[in-house]
């Protein structure tokens, strides 16, 4: 039976691996290699490893970063942050990412996604779409790190996705980013129905019930978490953690 | 000498590192001297059976793989695409594989009773062990591995499928015929499990 | 004292000449011995009426009232922290615990500290260090060919307690080190202080250190003094053991060893299983080994026969190759960390004068344990 799965998520500013709130305030967590060696010996299914000012910043692909992490994973790594052409992926491919997570372009330069899913096979390419709730309660998606609205709802934006060839979604809920307060649903329904390929769920992961909520209810595949695993206790000390096997299987069989 | 077979497709880095870990003596090369050397082949993919035939070609590799494999019965191991190109043909596109193992590659066809499961089949599912294998060594049924792939290998003999993995229906996820193994799943990124596949191809293929 | 030049080993112990500053007394018996015995004079155990654990634990408790945290405790996810932590805790103390994160924690480091944290119901706090700057200290420190070069994380985690300590208000910070079964640490193969680190660094190190505090001799003076902090090592008041302690956590605290005297530390590992022994020719294990001995914990011969028997610490290739990556050295830079001639703290500037030069004053302090009574036995014994 496939499981389903829970992912950590690292971020890296500057070449730094931090951890967000809505998207901001970065706190410094540690050296990105370390934290991956510790998720991989707790025996992690998969981690997400993404460069959130690489767009903004308009630097570099951080392949450096993505090898060093991926020499230490006994398990897929996803990378993304920065990606504007074909180029950008192979590197990241030969650095040791089994797929590549792509967000502004895949709003600003659609083809780019039908070119790498026919250039390295679907199941290499994620797309990610970084959500925000409007003032009039609709979803918008949000490009460029969250900081450029774009108008365009992201269930249209996942099916076309799913057409252009995508093979995975990871939908970001802006709003819940860090918040700790349990994914956005509703969103993750709407967006998960609408399309074929798997969905991760991210953004506000509180506690291990809520990935059994996101699958069960919002109809993800898998589930991502960032501050859930890196930060313990009342004083938000940096600590990486991750439930054991038999922790996630009892939490995930309840429906 | 391990050679891990470079035609442009898949994680070389990643088999690479695990492989070194485990072993002095394994190079990443699509030159055809190195492979005519090797002792065990690696064969990694990560995309379309059409592009992957295409580059074995277009490196002129089809030749020296087949006769290592074919004449000098150099252990073989195919990852994912690597698996699917070890057969005789794929629903996706229109070529033929290296033809070694008896069967095709075909797309899942879950139909109406699985419209829930989506694909690509992509994440952890566990295997089930029909037949005894050196690869297998010391993996026991009900293992978990790393599947990311939208086209599954249907053998024509039984006797090629080691075991197999359920998504919507069962297929083959281990084959082997005589020297010639392959995994649907990366060993690669497979945690304890996947190194004792990967150790066992060096040890015991 | 009778020093020789020849080879000698202590006849109570295992301290040989291998250990820099060893002297021997007419019996064949080390100083080092002599300074455990004047520690357990500072710490008896078996003693008449309430027992120095309980005077200092009502001290603290005393002092403590109406804050949020009466002391704190460094953590690491080792034995020996993770056994002050559970005994503050056992004799009602509040502490907080601090752990300072100098990017090598190993998984069962950072597992063991969420289960202990979680289980005693202890809040956690960290103070995690920029990593290209310690890198660039730790690097400096392999660059200086000293065989201190594991004095960074030591002395940094030293001034995260002290700033800790003064943060929550508390006079009392609790370490994890036990005489008992560590031993006191030559001068010669682990100095530390303010200055020596400042100066290595700058001499060899490229990076601004500003993500985590390395505490000057002012800066201790102000701590001690007007503060009033004290640091101590709780264990050395009380019958602390390996073996039970590790029976304990085992089952209290869902505690896991590691393997290897302070492994929980990947870069320790890597230092005293590799860099020690095949640089600067030092077995740690002699220090601690010695220091069991001398509190029944283990026989001479079983020491003997381990020193003899494993050359050093066991080490994990794997951990030694990532270690050298994760420095950013290359294999010629490493090698030529390996061959440089080796050094000590006496090639760079630090306050080991002033120290030497004040011999009274940290004689006074440590016998009111204002300082651990340990500093004067291993800066000036």
């Amino acid at each position: 039976m496939l499981k389903a799965r829970v992912i950590p998520s690292l971020l890296i500013k500057s070449g730094k691996l931090v951890k967000t709130t809505q998207f901001k305030d970065a706190i410094y967590i540690g050296d990105p290699v370390n934290a991956a060696r510790i998720f991989n010996q707790k025996q992690v299914p998969e981690l997400i490893l993404l460069d959130i000012n690489a767009t903004k910043d308009n630097h570099p692909i951080f392949i450096d970063i993505v090898s060093r992490v991926s020499d230490e994973c006994f398990m897929p790594l996803t990378s993304g942050g920065g990606i504007k052409t074909i180029e950008d992926i192979r590197q990241l491919l030969n650095s040791g990412a089994e797929k590549v997570s792509i967000n502004t372009q895949a709003v600003e330069n659609p083809s780019l996604i039908a070119e790498a899913s026919s250039t390295f096979g679907s199941q290499s390419i994620v797309v990610s779409i970084d959500v925000k709730k409007t003032r009039q309660g609709r979803y918008e998606v949000y490009t460029h790190d969250g900081t450029k609205k774009t108008g365009i709802d992201p269930v249209a934006l996942a099916i076309k996705m799913e057409e252009m060839g995508a093979g995975e979604i990871l939908l970001n809920s802006i709003d819940r980013d860090g918040t700790r307060q349990g994914y956005d649903i509703e969103l993750v329904k709407k967006v998960s129905d609408s399309v074929g390929i798997p969905l991760i769920a991210s953004g506000g992961a509180g506690s291990i019930e809520d990935f059994s909520t996101v699958i069960h209810k919002g109809h993800a595949s898998a589930a991502t978490a960032g501050s859930l695993f890196v930060f313990h206790g009342k004083r938000l000390a940096v600590l990486i953690s991750f439930p054991t096997k038999e922790e996630l299987e009892s939490s995930l069989s309840k429906v | 000498m391990i050679v891990i077979v470079d035609y442009g497709m898949g994680n070389l880095r990643s088999i690479l590192n695990k492989l070194q870990r485990m072993s002095e003596d394994v190079i990443v090369s699509s030159d055809i001297n190195a492979i005519e050397q090797a002792n065990k082949l690696v064969l990694p993919g990560v995309g379309s059976f059409e592009t992957g035939m295409a580059n074995l070609q277009e490196r002129c590799l089809l030749s020296v793989l087949k006769w290592k494999v074919l004449e000098e019965n150099t252990p073989i191991l195919g990852i994912c695409l690597g698996m699917q190109l070890l057969t005789l043909s794929s629903e996706e596109g229109d070529v033929e594989g290296l033809g070694w193992i008896d069967g095709e590659t075909k797309q899942f066809n879950l139909g109406e009773h699985h419209s829930s499961l989506r694909v690509p089949h992509m994440g952890w599912n566990s295997i089930d062990i029909h037949r005894e294998s050196p690869i297998l060594h010391g993996v026991h049924s009900d293992s978990e591995f790393y599947f990311v792939h939208s086209y599954h290998v249907c053998c024509r003999a039984d006797s090629s499928v080691i075991a197999t993995t359920n998504y919507g229906y069962e297929f083959a996820s281990v084959i082997q015929k005589e020297r010639i193994y392959g995994t649907q799943f990366h060993p690669e990124k497979s945690h304890g499990n996947g190194s004792s596949i990967l150790k066992n191809f060096i040890e015991r293929a | 004292m009778i020093k020789h030049d020849n080879y000698q080993i202590c006849l109570r112990c295992v301290s040989d000449t291998s250990i820099p500053g060893i002297r021997f007394d007419a019996n064949g018996v080390c100083n080092f011995c002599e300074a455990h015995d004047r520690m357990e004079q500072q710490f008896p155990l078996n003693v008449q009426g309430p027992s120095k654990l309980d005077q200092l634990v009502q001290e603290i408790k005393d002092r403590g009232r109406n804050k949020e945290y009466d002391c704190v405790v460094g953590v690491s996810g080792g034995r020996d922290s993770t056994y002050t932590l559970y005994t503050a805790v056992q004799n009602g103390l509040r502490p907080l615990a601090v752990h300072f994160d100098n990017g090598w924690n190993s998984e069962i480091a950072v597992s063991n500290i969420k289960a202990a944290t979680s289980k005693l119901n202890i809040d956690l706090h960290t103070v995690v260090a920029d990593w290209d700057e310690f890198r660039d200290l730790q690097k400096s420190f392999l660059l200086a060919s000293v065989p201190d070069a594991e004095i960074p994380t030591d002395y940094v985690i030293i001034s995260v307690l002290y700033q800790a300590a003064a943060e929550v208000g508390t006079r009392y910070i609790l370490s994890g080190h036990s005489f008992r079964t560590e031993g006191i640490a030559p001068k010669g193969w682990t100095y530390m202080d303010g200055r020596y680190l400042k100066s290595v660094h700058h001499r060899f190190g490229n990076r601004r250190l500003t993500s985590f505090p390395i505490l000057s001799l002012s800066g201790l003076l102000y701590y001690t003094l007007v503060k009033r902090i004290r640091y101590i090592s709780l264990l050395a008041y009380t019958h602390y053991t390996h073996k039970e302690a590790q029976k304990v956590l085992e089952k209290e605290l869902g505690w896991v060893y590691y393997g290897g005297h302070h492994h929980e530390n990947v870069y320790t590992h890597f230092f005293q299983s590799y860099l020690c022994p095949h640089k600067f020719h030092v077995d740690k294990r002699k220090i601690e080994y010695s220091a069991l001995v001398r509190s029944r914990q283990m026989t001479r011969e079983f020491a003997l026969q381990e020193l003899h028997e494993n050359p050093h610490y066991p080490y994990d290739k794997e951990i030694v190759n990532y270690a050298i990556t994760k420095l950013g050295l290359t294999k010629e830079e490493f090698n030529s960390i390996m061959s440089s001639s080796i050094k000590t703290f006496h090639d760079y500037p630090s306050y080991n004068p002033v120290i030497q030069a004040s011999r009274i004053p940290i004689k006074v302090a440590c016998t009111l344990h204002m300082l651990p009574p340990l500093v004067y036995e291993k800066y000036l014994g």
